[in-house]
């Protein structure tokens, strides 16, 4: 079998799996709400209502394009696009099992294995704002506009803690690429980085905290704040339009939980077994990047809603400092051969 | 002027995070309590003779004439003016019987005043309480809509006397 068509397989795969990951998601959110409110959630379309996104994909395709008046056409058309691609670039690099042989071909199961992939999903990552920044401001109204501007606020501040919690883990693994930071976590289940005492729960409570907050999910979603702000950046946008951010939106919490479980939790190691086969390495870590996007539904579904301002507070006065302390003892337990 | 003293919180309490971790804990136990929602096309609503559905004309014992005399008494009471009448003269004993005997479902409130006011015990408060259709004409219901044989509003009728007995009787009004 040739390469190219080895990637092409590669490829499919991935982005298909992301596609239904996503599409799961939107139906999951309603299935976790409904458990967790006592009530049964859709069940009328396909055997347990499973079918349910496919009906809203054929809904969302029939609906009115609306584009307000005064709105900027390019922009307002280009904001969904920008804000679903980013995180849908970023699952390229993630390295989902360790290697596989397909039609005698042995590969690693990641679209592409770059040296410097930490930097290429953070600032792949960080275009996503983008989006939801453009969307709210050429929309032409109010609600759209604030929201839009309360989500930059929000994520710029909260990229900070991201990034600090992220940059412990590099420095413990002493690498950018995330093949070998899942290598290096290897081996027994305390050689994953949230174990490594003292600092590795903390930068994995801030990076959870600071995830939420990246992907505007409850508590801090203020983009969208319903009560406030109708729909927040996206009040105006209707149809696939509105698709696309949805879609965005679950895909950037996919990534996300795929980085939790990468930097914190070994990636697809199975603890005790460094050479499981691909296949159990990768149902591992579908279970863990399932349990975060759990996560994500469950605490959406339990904690009130942020004050903007305590929002603010939080994320410069209590994160922040906390993670640049984290880095700090990091480095000097590091340096003092306290990890080896 | 009210002075309200706050409570002062710990550093535990200023955290939030122990009630964060107890409130997933209870949403998470939440997830396997009994689920309260009625399916409701295959669970039904419970009905009963107090059910005040929407109005259904009796049948007479022959079951094939209206009770209905045609007074009008119940046209004039509606407050939703559902009710259409024309009556005509017939020939058995009762001497008038309605031609035309129309209610708009969708104008109709159920509010029973019709069941009170008719003289005749023609038209009763139904346990029928579904309605959907593709047309609003096809929601205003004619006699042959309408008419019902008298032991299937039997129960209601016999809680309709009970609860006019009751106010009927001297000494609950003493
Ligand atoms: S129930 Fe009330 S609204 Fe309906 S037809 Fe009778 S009097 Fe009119
Ligand atoms: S009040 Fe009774 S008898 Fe009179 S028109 Fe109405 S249903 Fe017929």
């Amino acid at each position: 079998m040739p390469l190219p068509l080895v990637w092409l397989i590669k490829v499919v795969l991935i982005y298909g799996g992301l596609i239904t990951v996503a599409a799961a998601m939107s139906l999951a959110e309603r299935k976790v709400s409904a458990w967790i409110q006592w009530r049964v959630g859709p069940n009328r379309v396909g055997p347990w209502g499973l079918l349910q996104p496919v009906a809203d994909g054929v809904k969302f395709i029939f609906k009115e394009e609306l584009v307000p008046e005064g709105a900027n056409q390019t922009l307002f058309r280009l904001a969904p696009i920008l804000s679903a691609v980013p995180p849908m670039l970023a699952v390229a690099v993630i390295p989902f099992a360790g290697e596989v042989s397909i039609g005698g071909h042995v590969t690693t199961l990641s679209i592409a294995d770059l040296d410097i992939s930490t930097l290429y999903v953070v600032a792949i990552g960080g275009l996503g704002i983008y989006g939801v920044i453009l969307g709210g401001w050429s929309s032409n109204s109010k609600y759209s506009l604030l929201g839009g501007l309360r989500a930059s606020a929000q994520m710029v501040s909260y990229e900070l803690s991201l990034l600090l919690s992220i940059l412990v883990v590099v420095v413990l693994s002493g690498t950018l690429d995330l093949r070998q930071i899942v290598n290096d976590q290897a081996g027994p289940i305390f050689a994953w980085n949230i174990f490594a005492l003292p600092v590795g729960p903390i930068a994995f409570l801030l990076f959870v905290i600071a995830t939420f907050a990246e992907t505007n999910r409850h508590p801090f979603d203020f983009a969208e704040c319903e009560p406030e702000l109708v729909g927040g950046f996206h009040t105006e946008y209707s149809s696939m339009k509105f698709a696309l951010f949805f879609l965005g939106e679950y895909c950037a919490m996919t990534v996300m939980a795929c980085l939790t479980t990468v930097f914190f939790l070994g990636g697809g190691n199975i603890p005790w077994w460094p050479d499981a086969p691909w296949l159990l390495e990768l149902t591992c870590f579908l279970s863990k990047m399932g349990f975060f996007l759990f996560l994500f539904l469950w605490v959406r579904w339990t904690l009130p809603r942020f004050r903007f301002d305590q929002l603010m507070a939080l994320g410069w006065k209590v994160m922040l400092p906390i993670a640049i302390a984290n880095v700090f003892v990091t480095g000097a337990l590091l340096s003092l051969g306290w990890f080896a | 002027m009210v002075i309200i003293k706050r409570k002062e919180l710990s550093f535990i309490e200023k955290l939030y995070l122990p009630q964060i971790f107890q409130a997933l804990s209870h949403s998470f136990r939440a997830m396997f309590q009994p689920r309260i929602t009625r399916q409701y096309p295959e669970e039904p609503l419970p009905t009963n003779e107090v059910t005040r559905g929407q109005p259904r004309l009796t049948l007479l014992e022959d079951g094939e004439h209206l009770a209905c005399v045609s007074c009008g008494l119940c046209e004039a009471a509606c407050p939703a003016y559902a009710i259409t009448i024309d009556g005509h003269e017939t020939e058995r004993f009762i001497e008038r019987e309605p031609e035309r005997f129309e209610i708009d479902m969708l104008r109709c409130i159920l509010c029973g005043f019709c069941e009170e006011a008719c003289p005749k015990d023609a038209i009763f408060m139904s346990d029928e309480l579904e309605l959907a259709d593709f047309s609003r004409a096809a929601l205003v219901y004619d006699i042959d809509k309408l008419k019902r044989p008298r032991e299937e509003l039997q129960g209601r009728i016999d809680y309709f006397y009970q609860v006019n007995d009751r106010w009927r009787t001297p000494s609950s009004t003493s």
